[in-house]
């Protein structure tokens, strides 16, 4: 229990300092200076303590609930993933309720900006195939969905992403879907305020902020653990830092894609990256 | 795990008081003093050769808990200073590792 715990608030805190360091990378790629790294973590205390009001247009409780299942699909991720390296099926299934929650928060709060961002959370379910497709083939490969044999056939035949570089690749797209002011987040266009959070206030923005922490950091870790073989600490942190540059030099040079490019775009190099391994590992 | 949860809020604890500090230091609206901080440089350096050499979870704190107070600083203050901090440490870490494998 200890240890869910203390991995829990790790990912929460480092998380948060990735995630500014994003914020920090974008910012100097634009020639601003941006804030400090710090201030993701502190936005995200700062709303525990902000007033909390809740809209009369809400489907009371999912509105709140949901908030709470967001914040206990990430914690489940942290268990399966860090903490007991269980199996790479469950963390599928933790994206894909990622994805349902993104979904219902749009629709429960009424906002018509929440409720087009839950039509557009359907649409960028399609970052789930790039998903699914790297997880079969991290099975095809090592023969084990588990994350420590993975982990241990890693050891001995040196790390993935060289034998399945596009597998990898793929993987990668994931985590640039899921990293702020991505070309692929179309929940949260701007011109759809703040997307299926646009109403979420106080506490419940803290639960999702938290939430998203954590998912950053789950998503990094699942992502160096199953490509980049046994890595000591050292070499959890330079990977997800750098992962984190590139993605905020990406994210700061790209516009968001409309809504069908950015589905097209997934599943086209999903489907090229998936063809291209299973030819790799057929020859 | 205990020591890196004891890292990281020792690091963010040290980013927020570096942050209110240096707000106290610089009120202007633009950054109006670029020169490098003599003091903060050292504490830098002291800071970032704790967290990257020492093996003991409290002087590692500390270590991170002042690379943190410089880092932390508002934007534009402390970045020269931190720079030459993770420098120096980076060049001690490589030479203790290389003096021991010698």
């Amino acid at each position: 229990m200890a240890d869910i715990l203390i991995n829990v608030i790790i990912a929460f805190l480092a998380g948060s300092l990735l995630l500014g360091l994003h914020r920090k990378i974008m910012a100097r790629v634009q020639k601003r200076p941006g804030p400090p790294i710090i201030q993701h973590l502190l936005h995200s205390l700062k709303f525990f303590f902000k007033e909390t009001a809740f809209p009369k247009t809400a489907s009371m409780p999912f509105y709140i609930g949901i908030v709470f299942i967001l914040a206990v699909v990430w914690v489940v991720g942290v268990i399966v993933g860090p903490v007991t390296k269980g199996s790479l099926l469950i963390l599928f299934g933790v994206y894909a309720v990622y994805k349902i929650v993104e979904h219902n928060s749009g629709s429960s709060s009424g906002s018509p900006y929440g409720k087009a961002s839950c039509v557009r959370a359907v649409l960028s379910a399609a970052t789930e195939l790039p998903l699914f497709a790297a997880v079969v083939l991290v099975y095809l490969k090592t023969g084990s969905m588990n994350i420590g044999n993975i982990i241990s056939y890693q050891a001995s035949n040196g790390p993935l992403a060289f034998s399945i570089p596009l597998a990898a690749i793929m993987f990668f797209l994931l985590l640039l879907a899921k990293s702020p002011y991505s070309p692929f987040a179309i929940t949260k266009d701007k011109t759809l305020v703040s997307g299926f959070e646009t109403e979420h206030f106080g506490f419940l923005r803290g639960f999702i902020m938290f939430s998203e922490s954590i998912s950053w950091y789950v998503m990094l870790w699942v992502f160096l653990t199953i490509f980049f073989g046994p890595l000591g600490v050292v070499g959890y942190v330079v990977g997800m830092i750098v992962i984190t540059f590139i993605t905020g030099f990406i994210n700061a040079v790209t516009p968001l894609l409309n809504p069908n490019h950015s589905v097209m775009s997934q599943i086209t190099l999903g489907a090229a990256c998936f063809v291209g391994t299973v030819i790799m590992i057929l020859i | 795990m205990l020591n890196y949860l004891i890292y990281l809020l020792t690091f963010v604890i040290g980013s927020i008081a570096g942050l209110v500090y240096s707000y106290k230091l610089h009120g202007e609206p633009f950054v109006a003093d670029s020169s490098l901080n003599i003091l903060y440089c050292i504490i830098s350096v002291v800071g970032w050769v704790l967290a990257f050499n020492s093996s003991n979870m409290l002087l590692g704190g500390i270590g991170f808990l002042l690379a943190g107070f410089v880092m932390g600083g508002r934007p534009g203050y402390g970045r020269k200073e931190t720079a030459i901090g993770i420098v120096i440490a980076i060049i001690v870490y490589l030479v203790l590792h290389f003096m021991v494998s010698v």
